[in-house]
């Protein structure tokens, strides 16, 4: 995200601030990203739309509260959507749920010239099944959100070395493991 | 056994299947909701401190008043009977 863009955003926070109305802007804008985020902690359409609506009602509620701390708006509705996503598990006592899309993991993870096979996506989900959680939502924000260590660090509320360590060590498994190379890898 | 489960998605949700719970009015509306609210718990919480403001000051008036009109004490001289040889 530049500079501008930060501002821009900024400019319309004032603005909802004052008046709600304007805080339209800023959910047309999140709702996709805030909703697929869900989705994929939940693998419910019905609950990803109630949780979603509740973090942007959270959101909106709290605006005066918000204060730019380095990290774009966004971090901050991903952190708002997260703890409605835990608050929701700790209520139901489930077990968490992490949904990925099939072709999401192909176009993330390259494997070379042995393509793919279900035996060996089924691998991959047994071996990710056995990562912590922590890891898999470092990976999940990484990846999939495209989100950076600092933002990761605000959303889960670690620091971004912490971010950095898990990210790594699950990449680090994920290659003594499977003979793959992840996209973004650096 | 692990703590949570991993699913895999064969196919992409779909922008129409998201459609359906995009709606900015209803956000803005449980919004308001909650404003008034917040609104009228701030009126309620504000009238209990001045109702309990209010009673603390009656009550320390009445003591007071209480205070004032306890009849002053009468001063007892005592003698004490002389010894009478």
């Amino acid at each position: 995200m530049t500079d501008d863009e930060i501002r821009k955003e900024q400019e319309i926070i004032e603005r909802s601030k004052k008046d709600a109305r304007a805080f339209g802007e800023l959910y047309e804008k999140y709702f996709d990203r805030i909703f697929n985020y869900i989705y994929r902690q939940t693998d419910d359409e019905e609950l990803s739309g109630d949780l979603c609506s509740q973090t942007f009602i959270n959101a909106l509620n709290n605006l005066n509260r918000y204060e730019f701390r380095g990290v774009p708006f966004s971090a901050w509705i991903y952190k708002i959507a997260g703890n409605e996503v835990n608050k929701h598990y700790r209520k139901n006592k489930g077990k968490k749920i992490f949904s990925i899309e099939e072709l999401t993991i192909k176009e993330l993870v390259e494997r070379g010239d042995e393509g793919w096979d279900e035996e060996l996506i089924n691998k991959l989900l047994d071996f990710m099944k056995d990562l912590p959680i922590d890891m898999l939502q470092v990976l999940e924000l990484r990846f999939f959100e495209d989100k950076d260590f600092k933002e990761i660090a605000f959303i889960l509320d670690i620091t971004e070395s912490g971010a950095k360590m898990r990210t790594y060590r699950a990449l680090d498994k994920l290659r003594k493991n499977f003979n793959i190379k992840v996209k973004y890898d650096e | 056994m692990s703590r949570h489960e991993i699913r895999l998605r064969r196919k992409r949700i779909t922008a129409r299947g998201r459609e359906r719970f995009r709606n900015y009015d209803a956000v803005l509306k449980s919004h308001e909701e909650t404003q008034r609210l917040k609104k009228i718990m701030k009126v309620f919480t504000l009238f209990t401190i001045i109702l309990i403001l209010v009673m603390l000051i009656i009550m320390v008036f009445r003591w007071e008043k209480r205070m004032t009109y306890i009849p002053a004490k009468e001063n007892f001289e005592i003698t004490f009977g002389t010894k009478q040889v």
